[in-house]
């Protein structure tokens, strides 16, 4: 990460609420977590760690980082990231990958 | 110390250093605390006690201590002292001010492991029903987070599974990345006993600490692995308990998830998790770890204890999670003399993990996303709660940065000396507007803050710890606060000014609040703790007086069964080259109390008046160190510099270091890697270079600030 970030001024706020390269190192090692389970569980684990976890402006800036192309992301990410567009999957949050 | 005039009364009270939660009796004369006596009943120590809470208590009444709140416009200038409504309302103004010009969540909370229960679960009452937001953590995130994950996800609770005592019943000990010796003595005195009656020991640990060896105490095994190869070594050691069929199948079925056991069991005992294969990678005899592994699962009795040397990783919630998937596998849970046992460092870090100061759970580990949940306490407090998870500490640093997150309430915790990569912590400290901070002195966060709050220590305050075995020991008053309030009765008066009308006549209703609102604390209350001393957690009708083992019949998940994780290795970004050879870890001695705020102001510094490197005989002589040199130690994040002793605890390629002194600057060093999970901090693995300089000069003037206070009765 980028030391030498520069300080933002008053009234001056970047779009994303966490520098994105940060983001992506965060998203991508939960990527590497999930990634011995099978496919359908490794994407809901991922959904679900994001959604438990992760404050809804990190989300947005997640997803909004995909429809741009989601640079340097782990493709399971993307798979398990869109998952949290399908309101149909919303539920209470629980701990880990899904259970048998 | 002279030994002081008889004294004129005392009180029974908790000591507030590590997680062993010892009862003391503390004596006082002329409103002075005098003496701490450990307390016979005490149901965490038995009579004992050790060195911090023995005679490290004068900090307490130190001439740094702030009795006066202090303000700032800017942290350009100089504090000026305040009345207590005039500090409180310009914390509550600034707070409102900034939320309606960057929004709701652009302000949060922490608290603190030193503070009760009672004011931890205050704070995350003021930030969700006074702040509106769930941007609210405690310090457990950078120490004992993943073991809230990790134990969670496969044994259902984020706790220890036995009481102290239990360990008098195990006849094999497994310690992980802990030192017990020096961080929890009473308790590590209590494992030593046990050893000497018999007990095998295996240590799993970069170093040589004093459990390796020492006077009538001598492990077993040790696997002195490279810092950074937890998982892998643990992953190995249950490959050979698959291979080997070394596993408790009948507990397995009865207990677990069978189909759980059967995918993990298929991961570890993948050939790439052999001995053979993670021996070399660890610095490890392939044999020491097959021994292990027979040793542990030989039991009959074995139980797990383990620290930060197994959460401070990047893989921290992946470490917790193979220690959880490994007891069960052996069937070690349920039932006394085993077990598996996360060492707190902390007095009350166990409380603030229970008591809901964490961006995404209530108290009691209940998610803030369960709209039941959030109902229970919608209801009790009279306000609509925000349904989404808040930001973690770590994260509230990274949001100021980007202009996010602007204010910040603190009590009693010291992040800019705490938390890692100190460069970019201090950046994301001068971004914020309004710093309001909670002490007992002018920590290195003060110099970042616009609102100084003194608090109160913990001989000046009525609440409850929860210790490492989910003991709730009282704490009592002994004096009176020395700035006027206890730290809970600052918390509401801020909640007033922020306009939300809580009122508690005593810390005592609050403890009711909690056991109201978490069903592990149901039975918990003031009269309990006076008729029976403490009682362990779960406290319900089910178990009035608290419960010393868990697990006995089921594991508390849906289901009831304990489940298996699949923990594949994935070895950290935070490597050595040809410019940084060595790694950096870190840990604690027995005189001194982590960041040190507390016990560098009292005598017990002259037992260790300054952090010093530990570096091998091998590694020394390669550069040119001689014993008592000075050196610079350079990372990838910055550079420091300490004394070096040549030591035969660590292994060519290891160096270590305590961080008890704010001058050492263990932090400037620290990486921004962080556990997979929770953003636990990497800690215990930074590729550093050391190298040999001349020597600095001491800095008398800053040094005074941290002579012992003068003696109570010179």
């Amino acid at each position: 990460m980028n030391l030498q970030q520069p300080q933002h001024r008053e009234g001056d706020r970047s779009e994303a609420v966490i520098d994105l390269d940060r983001l992506v190192l965060m998203a991508n090692q939960i990527a590497d977590f999930f990634a011995p389970y099978p496919p359908l569980r490794r994407h809901e684990g991922i959904r679900n760690h994001l959604r438990t976890y992760w404050d809804p402006r990190m989300r947005k800036a997640l997803l909004d980082h995909i429809d741009h192309g989601g640079e340097g992301l782990n493709a399971d990410v993307v798979a398990g990231a869109n998952l949290l567009k399908q309101a149909d999957t919303e539920q209470k949050g629980y701990y880990g990958p899904p259970k048998a | 110390m002279a030994n002081p005039v008889k004294p004129e009364s005392n009180v029974v009270t908790t000591c507030a250093y590590c997680g062993v939660g010892c009862g003391f009796k503390a004596e006082t004369y002329k409103g002075r605390v005098v003496r701490m006596i450990p307390w016979k009943e005490g149901k965490a120590n038995h009579g004992h006690g050790c060195v911090k809470g023995r005679f490290a208590f004068d900090y307490y009444n130190h001439p740094d201590r702030v009795r006066t709140p202090m303000i700032r416009r800017s942290i350009d200038e100089p504090w000026q002292a305040v009345s207590w409504e005039t500090a409180i309302q310009h914390a509550a103004s600034e707070f409102r001010r900034i939320q309606n010009q960057y929004g709701k969540r652009s302000i949060g909370a922490v608290s603190s492991s030193r503070c009760t229960n009672e004011e931890i679960f205050l704070v995350q009452k003021l930030a969700r029903a006074v702040m509106g937001n769930n941007n609210i953590d405690n310090c457990a995130r950078i120490c004992h987070s993943p073991t809230q994950f990790g134990l969670s996800a496969t044994v259902g609770w984020g706790a220890a599974s036995q009481h102290f005592d239990s360990i008098l019943k195990a006849d094999v000990i497994l310690v992980v990345g802990v030192n017990p010796t020096e961080g929890h003595p009473v308790f590590g005195s209590l494992m030593k006993r046990r050893i000497r009656e018999g007990a095998k020991l295996i240590v799993i640990d970069p170093r040589r600490t004093e459990l390796v060896a020492s006077p009538h105490c001598r492990a077993t095994l040790h696997l002195a692995l490279r810092p950074g190869t937890n998982v892998a070594v643990l992953d190995s050691i249950s490959h050979v308990v698959v291979r080997e069929k070394l596993y408790n199948e009948a507990f397995v079925r009865e207990r677990c998830e069978w189909p759980e056991f059967e995918n993990w069991a298929a991961l570890v005992g993948d050939d790439r998790y052999s001995p053979d294969v993670i021996g070399p990678l660890a610095g490890l005899d392939p044999e020491d770890i097959r021994r292990a592994a027979r040793l542990y699962a030989g039991g009959p009795n074995s139980a797990i204890y383990y620290g930060l040397g197994v959460t401070e990783h990047s893989q921290g919630s992946t470490g917790v999670m193979c220690l959880g998937n490994l007891s069960l596998a052996c069937g070690m849970l349920g039932r006394e003399g085993v077990g598996v046992n996360p060492m707190r460092g902390q007095g009350n870090v166990q409380g603030g993990s229970c008591l809901g100061s964490w961006p995404h759970v209530f108290s009691g580990y209940r998610f803030v996303t369960d709209p039941e949940v959030r109902g229970s306490f919608e209801r009790d407090w009279g306000v609509a709660l925000d349904d989404e998870p808040g930001l973690r500490l770590p994260n509230m640093f990274d949001a100021a940065l980007t202009g996010h997150f602007r204010g910040m309430y603190i009590m009693g915790e010291d992040p800019v000396q705490s938390d890692p990569n100190q460069k970019h912590v201090i950046a994301a400290m001068r971004n914020m507007e309004c710093v309001v901070l909670q002490d007992l002195f002018l920590n290195e966060t003060a110099k970042y803050a616009h609102v100084f709050l003194p608090g109160s220590s913990s001989l000046e305050k009525e609440g409850t710890f929860t210790n490492a075995e989910r003991r709730v020991n009282r704490v009592r008053k002994v004096i009176e606060p020395l700035a006027g309030y206890q730290d809970w009765e600052i918390v509401v008066m801020l909640m007033n000014a922020m306009g939300y009308p809580a009122k508690y006549g005593h810390a005592g209703e609050i403890l009711d609040e909690i056991a109201r609102l978490s069903p592990a604390y149901k039975g918990m209350s003031f009269p309990l703790l006076e008729r029976i001393g403490s009682a362990q957690w779960p406290c319900d009708e089910n178990a009035p007086e608290g419960t010393e083992v868990l697990h006995t019949v089921k594991f508390p998940r849906a289901n009831g069964r304990g489940t298996f994780m699949l923990t594949e290795y994935v070895p950290t970004t935070e490597r050595t080259n040809d410019q940084f050879p060595l790694l950096l870890t870190t840990g604690r001695i027995l005189s001194q109390y982590n960041v040190g705020t507390q016990t560098r102001r009292t005598a017990n510094s002259l037992w260790h008046p300054e952090d010093v490197l530990e570096i091998s005989a091998e590694d020394a002589a390669a550069r040119g160190i001689q014993d008592g040199d000075w050196v610079s130690i350079t990372s990838r994040f910055g550079a420091t510099r300490l004394r070096a002793i040549l030591s035969a605890r660590v292994n060519p390629g290891v160096v270590y270091t305590t961080f008890h002194h704010a001058k050492s600057k263990a932090n400037v060093l620290t990486s921004d890697q962080s556990d997979w999970a929770t953003n636990c901090p990497e800690y215990k693995v930074t590729a550093v270079e050391v190298v040999r300089v001349q020597p600095v000069v001491e800095n008398m003037a800053a040094d005074t600030a941290e002579q012992p206070a003068e003696e109570a009765f010179a």
